[in-house]
């Protein structure tokens, strides 16, 4: 099953996720995952505005960022974003098949 | 020299990325709406059905090759100009290659309860032909 985030908010439940059709609509709409480094402040919040489109698709923009506004913990909130945004194109991607030649690595945090 | 590593690459946004791969999972039975508004998870799966499909259609035509091996060897006596008049081809396998270890018990067994019925039959056929004296009360 695909990640998803889910939170309840004012007393309606809300379930946040990437589709494929999600991305293409953001990136029709000028969004770019790049500029997550150059243009965090405008970045963050469209990201999150994105994911509120495959299920809860006819939500208005303030009420969006109203929630936004109210999330707590964003640092890890916006690293799970990232994550579930890239995974429609992750699952595309197939791993290579077990061989010797196939490179083992490590990150340190 | 190492101008490559300053002017990287142009790169594809996500969009034509998913464009690029779309032809290939509606070929393999995807539908428009399972690719781009269900679980992003769905591909692997499908690719995982598409591999244990080309599995089973390799092993589906290996075994085509395998009865096509058969019939040419039962009908090569036949097939090489200076056969002797007469000769015949040899019959062609009776029945399907089993495919399950059942199966092929089954066949097992039933070869050998064939094999004892003829046996059978030929011990009875051998006493009836010795005209031995019948004990009291047969006919």
């Amino acid at each position: 099953m695909a990640k998803q985030i889910t939170f309840e908010f004012e007393g309606k439940n809300y379930t946040l996720e990437f589709t494929r059709k999600s991305i293409e609509t953001m990136e029709r709409q000028g969004f770019v995952i790049g500029d997550i480094v150059d243009k965090p402040m405008l970045t963050l919040p469209a990201l999150f505005a994105g994911a509120f489109l495959a299920h809860h698709r006819f939500m208005k923009r303030n009420e969006i960022d109203a929630i936004y506004e109210k999330m707590t913990n964003k640092e890890e909130l916006l690293q799970k974003l990232a994550e579930m945004y890239n995974e429609p194109l992750e699952a595309l991607m197939e791993e290579p098949e077990e061989n010797e030649g196939n490179v083992e690595w490590g990150a340190n945090w | 020299m190492g101008s490559e590593l300053v002017e990287p690459a142009p790169q594809l946004s996500y969009t034509e990325q998913f464009y690029n791969c779309f032809p290939f999972y509606l070929s393999i039975g995807m539908t428009y709406d399972q690719y781009w508004n269900d679980d992003c998870l769905l591909v692997k799966y499908y690719r995982e059905a598409f591999d244990i499909r080309k599995k089973r259609e390799n092993e589906s035509l290996w075994l085509q090759g395998a009865y096509i091996y058969d019939a040419l060897c039962a009908v090569s006596p036949v097939l090489h100009a200076f056969a002797k008049t007469g000769t015949k081809p040899l019959p062609y396998l009776d029945r399907p290659y089993p495919l399950t270890k059942k199966e092929s018990e089954d066949i097992e067994a039933a070869k050998r309860k064939a094999d004892r019925q003829r046996a059978r039959a030929m011990f009875e056929a051998w006493a009836n032909s010795l005209n031995l004296p019948k004990k009291d009360g047969e006919r």
